[in-house]
């Protein structure tokens, strides 16, 4: 609610890492332990019992991101944050305030497919976070008042993460450039224009069609007795009733026939570099492909990216590339610190430069090894705390309709090739399907002559 | 059983139809039963040694997953480096990284990452802290990289030159950050011609003065068996591993801990002092205002920590966050604390506002903290903050090595070793009278540095009838 609308690309990305792979030696998966119930209502409820340490990590997933939205850009985003504005029997914030009570962690995202609502506590809070989370479902009350005070402190939000952010403006741009027709243009946290004139009888119609128990995942990790928590839960949940129809944007993202370049001005020493190629949606054959790429890309002071544009060119402070999945689409993105002495255009050629190479010329079978091993290892030391395991559990339900055994993603992971890398590069990272995007200085205000692109890319 | 209670006044509203105010009354939300203290450190677990050079070692078995994570912390960090040369811990930390034994840094990068394993070396300000961790599998090889790093840094010049160019451009690029550069003038304000007053990374002043000869120095004022804490969390074998740190670290020269940083000058304003950093083009201000702290070894910490949590550490929990968000709209985060620190950091509240609101936010806030002497917290409410903070203690040591850092913290610092399992009894002897006497005590809302980053034009008309404002160009 008010930490993350989850449309960091680093963010993204090690949450699309971290369902994938498991290491070589045998590992316990306690995700194949979970329970999955479906109420009569339609509400599914994942249970996994773990008692090794007294902490319960609970998570609503709604089905409904930014991409649902019609008419208002940023409405569940919006919604999101009226969530915890209060319901029947609880005034404004008092949710967040009775769990805070006994140490909770209280928070919730919102991305471009889904809201997820979490609540980390000490295992003796759960009966009070299942009556609270059901209490705003079932009784959510928001009204004129709380809205325009809310609606205000995402403005801020806006302001801070995007309109003051040169990073922020990359990636709003980034998408915008990307998807020309898919609601993916748009940033998760809405245009100003939009946030500025929601209605409270758009926000009671989202919440009508998208907050019903048959949109809804239940995800209860850690410390409990799975009995007490399904009666629970379905003594508090099982009344509510299902929506006849969750509404869907029907448009598909036509395909891209060239390139497309966007530039941003903004009052800053070191511009920003970022591309986004055409990637398949979640779940696709090559993604784990894409994923081996963003690693070998990416991971570590061995990788392509740090070597060649941070430490050999020294033209970056920080270069990144990876995929990011999402329902319905996706995309291969390419982000770069520009340093205050380096040169947008010199990063640009450096980078595209190492995606030709990815085309042109087959890795090793050594750097291939690493980057496997990088996978399979960041995924291991993720699995302790409660938290994690509940977004992943979460995560592969919402988004595939099933939890993946980690034995069968080191299989699918150990299965790809060089070859593979390859191909892959060369299906998707090429120049008819790139974006790119620059946020460099604005053009001294004195010049009135047109401004020539690749020169007031090489001012810095 | 609480449940029934809850259904219980749903039932009677229904038979009572004409009892009308209980269609308000809320539903019983105490549904939460005792939460015990469960022992933080598990002993059986737990081992601390000394090397035969005197080095401390601490481990914490947890074999629930095959991986491993180990260290050297040390007992003194950037805060006793010379204002002149601000910033040369975060180059020695940095060069660390590229180059260790017979790896140069290419070699070094492709051993850690051909592990799957992640190798930080990171700059404190009480510590400096050499982290590797990996699969348990790779044990060996993890430990004699960690030695490498710890032990036998190559600080080869170009990589220093290298290192030095990154960091100044780090430093450029921090004008792009709002946050940053309202945390480095506050900073600024608050410790002037101290070490503090500087960030970690150093001056634009400093670093370009450092070479060779002031890392190597750096290097052997903090990096020795008496200065550093040894520690390894996950799945090990102890004994077999007790022998292994005793062949990699076991012959490291024995050396001595460095003196301790100065106290800080006591130059704290006497009145209202403000600072606007001019950045035109931004349509949002960052606000930071503060006065002088207290140490991580104040034994008011805790009493301190209670106050601060309800003035703007609970989340929405707190007086600054109801006012200023919840109720006003002005805001999406505000926060107060204190930066602990071996000598006292800075008491703080940072928050950011829409720029014509900016004077109505610090007025809020000043108000908020005249509230926490004037109508301090009741019992209730403190009772509410022991049990979040006591609450979220306990949470914060979900994983083992939240335990194993927390513990290597404590020796850092000079405190008891017990102090985690004591700390939540000190947290519930406290009472409402002791916190109220703390907030007079320890706030001073009529003399503080109030440090502004935003379109000057604007800011300085709205502030200047609050006292002396010092604009300065980023």
């Amino acid at each position: 609610m008010f930490k993350e609308t989850r449309y960091s690309l680093l963010v993204l990305f090690a949450v699309c890492l971290s369902g994938l792979a498991f290491p070589a030696q045998a590992l316990d998966d306690p995700t194949l332990r979970t329970e999955i119930t479906k109420l009569d209502n339609g509400l599914t409820v994942l249970l996994l019992e773990d008692h090794a340490t007294p902490v319960v990590a609970f998570q609503m997933w709604v089905g409904a991101g930014s991409r649902d939205e019609h008419r208002y850009t940023g409405i569940a985003h919006l919604f999101e944050h009226m969530m915890f504005k209060g319901s029947k029997h609880i005034g404004p914030e008092e949710h967040a305030r009775l769990i805070e009570a006994y140490g909770g962690r209280v928070n919730a995202y919102t991305s471009r497919d889904r809201t997820v609502y979490h609540e980390d506590i000490p295992a003796e809070a759960l009966p009070l976070v299942i009556a609270l989370e059901a209490e705003r479902v079932a009784h959510l009350d928001i009204n004129q008042a709380t809205l325009d005070s809310e609606r205000e402190v995402v403005l801020e939000e806006r302001r801070m993460r995007t309109e003051d952010n040169p990073q922020g403006l990359a990636l709003e741009a980034l998408l915008a450039t990307r998807f020309v027709a898919h609601p993916y243009r748009w940033p998760v946290i809405g245009w100003r224009s939009d946030v500025e004139q929601v209605t409270l009888e758009a926000c009671q119609e989202f919440f009508a069609h998208y907050y019903a128990p048959n949109n809804l995942v239940l995800v209860v990790v850690g410390d409990f007795a799975s009995e007490e928590v399904l009666a629970d839960i379905r003594r508090e949940f099982g009344k509510l009733k299902p929506s006849a129809e969750v509404p869907r944007n029907p448009t598909v993202e036509p395909e891209q026939n060239g390139e497309r370049r966007t530039q941003v001005y903004f009052d800053l020493e070191s511009p920003i570099f970022a591309a986004a190629w055409h990637a398949p949606a979640a779940g696709h054959p090559d993604s784990i492909t894409l994923d081996v790429i963003g690693e070998l890309l990416s991971a570590g002071r061995s990788s392509r990216l740090y070597r060649r544009l941070v430490y050999e060119e020294e033209q970056a402070l920080s270069a990144s590339g990876g995929y990011w999945e999402m329902k319905d689409d996706g995309l291969f993105y390419a982000f770069a610190g520009v340093r205050p002495d380096g040169s947008v255009v010199r990063v640009e050629e450096l980078f595209f430069d190492e995606v030709r190479k990815l085309r042109e010329e087959a890795i090793s079978q050594a750097e291939l090894e690493k980057s496997k091993r990088q996978i399979e290892v960041r995924l291991v030391m993720g699995q302790e705390m409660n938290h994690a395991l509940a977004a992943r559990i979460g995560s592969d339900f919402t988004t595939l309709g099933r939890i993946r055994p980690l034995e069968e993603q080191l299989a699918i992971l150990e299965a790809v090739s060089a070859e593979d890398v390859q191909r892959v590069a060369q299906k998707y990272l090429i120049e008819k399907h790139r974006s790119v995007v620059r946020v460099i200085p604005r053009p001294n205000p004195g010049a009135l002559a047109p401004v020539d692109e690749a020169k007031g890319g090489e001012a810095r | 059983m609480k449940m029934t209670n809850f259904r219980m006044l749903f039932v009677l509203c229904l038979l009572v139809p004409g009892w009308l105010a209980c269609l308000s009354m809320r539903p019983d939300f105490d549904l939460v039963g005792e939460i015990p203290d469960r022992p933080i450190v598990d002993e059986e677990r737990l081992q601390r040694f000394e090397l035969s050079n005197g080095l401390n070692v601490l481990l914490l078995e947890d074999h629930r997953f095959p991986k491993i994570s180990m260290g050297v912390s040390t007992r003194r960090g950037g805060a006793t480096e010379a204002l002149s040369e601000a910033g040369v811990s975060s180059l020695m930390t940095e060069v660390m990284e590229r180059g260790a034994g017979k790896r140069d840094a290419l070699a070094l990068a492709e051993a850690v990452d051909g592990l799957g394993a992640s190798l930080g070396v990171m700059p404190g300000w009480d510590s400096i802290t050499v982290y590797i961790s990996g699969l348990s599998r790779d044990e060996s090889e993890l430990l004699a990289i960690l030695r490498d790093v710890v032990r036998a840094p190559r600080f080869e010049e170009d990589e220093i030159e290298r290192a030095r160019r990154e960091q100044l451009a780090v430093i450029g690029r921090s004008k792009d950050d709002p946050a940053s550069l309202v945390r480095q003038h506050f900073t600024e304000t608050m410790f002037p011609g101290h070490r503090y007053g500087v960030p970690m990374i150093g001056s634009a002043d400093s670093v370009p003065t450092l070479d060779q000869q002031k890392l190597r120095a750096c290097y052997d004022r903090v990096f020795n068996a008496r200065s550093a804490i040894l520690f390894v969390s996950g799945d090990f074998d102890a004994a077999q591993l007790r022998q292994d740190l005793e062949a990699a670290f076991g012959d490291w020269r024995e050396g001595q801990v460095a003196p301790a940083v100065e106290a800080p000058p006591a130059i704290f304003p006497e009145a209202q002092h403000i600072v606007v950093v001019d950045r035109p083009e931004l349509v949002q201000s960052r606000i930071m205002l503060g006065h002088e702290g207290m140490s991580r070894s104040n034994d008011l910490r805790v009493v301190n920590g209670i106050m601060n949590g309800i003035l703007g550490g609970n989340g929405f929990s707190s007086r600054l966050m109801r006012k200023i968000r919840s109720d006003e709209g002005l805001t999406y985060g505000v926060y107060s604390g204190v930066a602990m620190r071996r000598q006292p950091g800075a008491f703080q509240v940072s928050t950011f506002t829409r720029v014509p609101e900016t004077r109505r936010v610090v007025d809020l806030i000043l108000e908020e903290i005249r509230g926490m002497q004037d109508s301090p917290p009741d019992e209730e409410m403190v009772g509410k903050a022991k049990s979040y903070d006591i609450g979220r203690f306990s949470l914060g040591l979900e994983t083992t090595g939240a335990v194993l850092s927390s513990l290597v913290d404590l020796e850092i610092h000079d405190l008891p070793e017990n102090s985690l399992d004591t700390y939540r009894q000190r947290v519930r002897v406290l009472s409402a009278a002791d916190v109220a006497e703390e907030a007079r005590r320890f706030l001073h809302p009529d003399r503080m540095g109030i440090v502004v980053v935003g379109p000057a034009s604007e800011l300085v008309p709205q502030l200047e009838s609050l006292g002396s404002v010092e604009v300065i160009t980023p």
